[in-house]
């Protein structure tokens, strides 16, 4: 594949390549950062762009919103409904999640007194 | 070393995302997600055809969500009230008499404009998150939506006027009481289904036109969009009480 048809790909798929970027940003403060507040700030990020990516999949360019009003036909172009009805559960459910992680780090922090990963390695070694 | 190591992983990662990113079908291909053929030849699917008169919603994603995925949506309206379970568990309930917050004693005065704005603002975020709720069948919008922003009301409020003017407002007793409403609402008009021969969670019962059924599939949809608004919202508000607390040793 040439460079430029890779880059006209790119460029037809943004939403797709913005996606994957802020799943690598997530990803990294995942893996990089020792604060546990960060990390799990990383991991938000990640699911909302596993949201973006399939919110972009069910678009349709030139599509409308998926609601019945009047003069609509069955021929009317609508924007697949069944990702956004899913990323509906997902979004309730990163929220669950998170404030089941954010009561935990309370907790630690009570605790141990830090939120710093590494220190608390050593503590659990010790 | 370590840092190097993370930056080269990473990248790779990336570039085999991208790659993979690269070579999907376009985006907003209506042939791509298998929605129609070209626009104006090929019939859309069942669900968005007919979805108005088999589900009772004019909202698509609301037929979907509560209709023909209920079951789902079922489960996720547990999942959201065993978060609370479960954040109760680590965190406890806050009691009278020993919890506080730090808010309050604080030596930063709350700015008389942030007082304002909000004491004006509620009511209409209140009325907002209610026609949300309200209109999920006819427009954007629905239960989780509208719960959320109640429950955001709250928030701003407890934050605002402090903790004790919030306990005031929303006493524990009196939120313990609904918290459960959201799946109990749910089982209550899927249950509907089985007295009357049919699934549960079916919203099309035998012996009556197809009309009267229509009204009752929407009337059935309308109180549940408004049993989990109301169970949402006093969910979010526990869990933020829970973990915005602080006890007296």
């Amino acid at each position: 594949m040439s460079l430029s048809l890779f880059l006209s790909k790119m460029g037809t798929n943004f939403n797709y390549v913005v996606a994957i970027t802020l799943f690598t940003i997530g990803l990294y403060a995942v893996v990089a950062k020792n604060n546990l507040i960060k990390k799990f700030i990383g991991l938000n990020i990640m699911e909302t762009s596993c949201f973006l990516l399939y919110i972009s999949m069910g678009a349709v360019k030139g599509g409308r919103a998926p609601i019945w009003t009047e003069g609509m036909k069955k021929t009317t172009l609508f924007v697949n409904p069944i990702p956004q009805a899913l990323i509906l559960t997902g979004i309730v459910v990163a929220v669950s999640t998170t404030s089941l992680a954010l009561s935990l780090m309370i907790k630690i922090y009570e605790h141990c007194g830090t939120l710093d990963a590494e220190k608390l390695k050593r503590m659990e070694t010790e | 070393m370590k840092r190097a190591l993370v930056f080269f992983s990473l990248l790779l990662c990336f570039g085999i995302m991208l790659i993979a990113v690269v070579n999907m079908p376009p985006m907003g291909d209506p042939k791509s997600m298998m929605m129609t053929g070209p626009p104006g030849r090929a019939p859309i699917p069942r669900y968005l055809s007919e979805g108005r008169q088999e589900a009772g919603a004019e909202n698509i994603i609301t037929d979907i969500i509560l209709n023909y995925r209920g079951y789902d949506t079922n489960g996720e309206v547990t999942v959201i009230f065993t978060a609370l379970m479960a954040v109760l568990a680590v965190l406890n309930r806050e009691r009278k008499n020993v919890s506080y917050c730090d808010i309050e004693t604080s030596p930063v005065k709350r700015s008389v404009v942030v007082y304002t704005i909000v004491r004006i603002m509620l009511p209409f975020i209140l009325l907002f998150s209610l026609y949300v709720i309200l209109f999920g069948e006819v427009g954007p919008g629905g239960g989780f939506q509208g719960g959320t922003i109640i429950a955001a009301a709250a928030i701003i409020f407890i934050l605002i006027f402090g903790y004790s003017q919030g306990m005031e407002r929303f006493p524990t007793t009196w939120r313990m009481n609904f918290e459960g409403i959201a799946p109990l609402t749910f089982i209550a008009m899927g249950i509907i289904g089985l007295f009357l021969g049919r699934n549960y969670l079916t919203f099309m019962f035998p012996g009556f036109s197809h009309a009267s059924n229509l009204l009752l599939a929407r009337s059935m949809l309308m109180i549940i969009e408004i049993g989990i608004g109301a169970g949402g919202a006093f969910i979010f508000t526990s869990i933020f009480f829970a973990m915005q607390r602080e006890d007296k040793s």
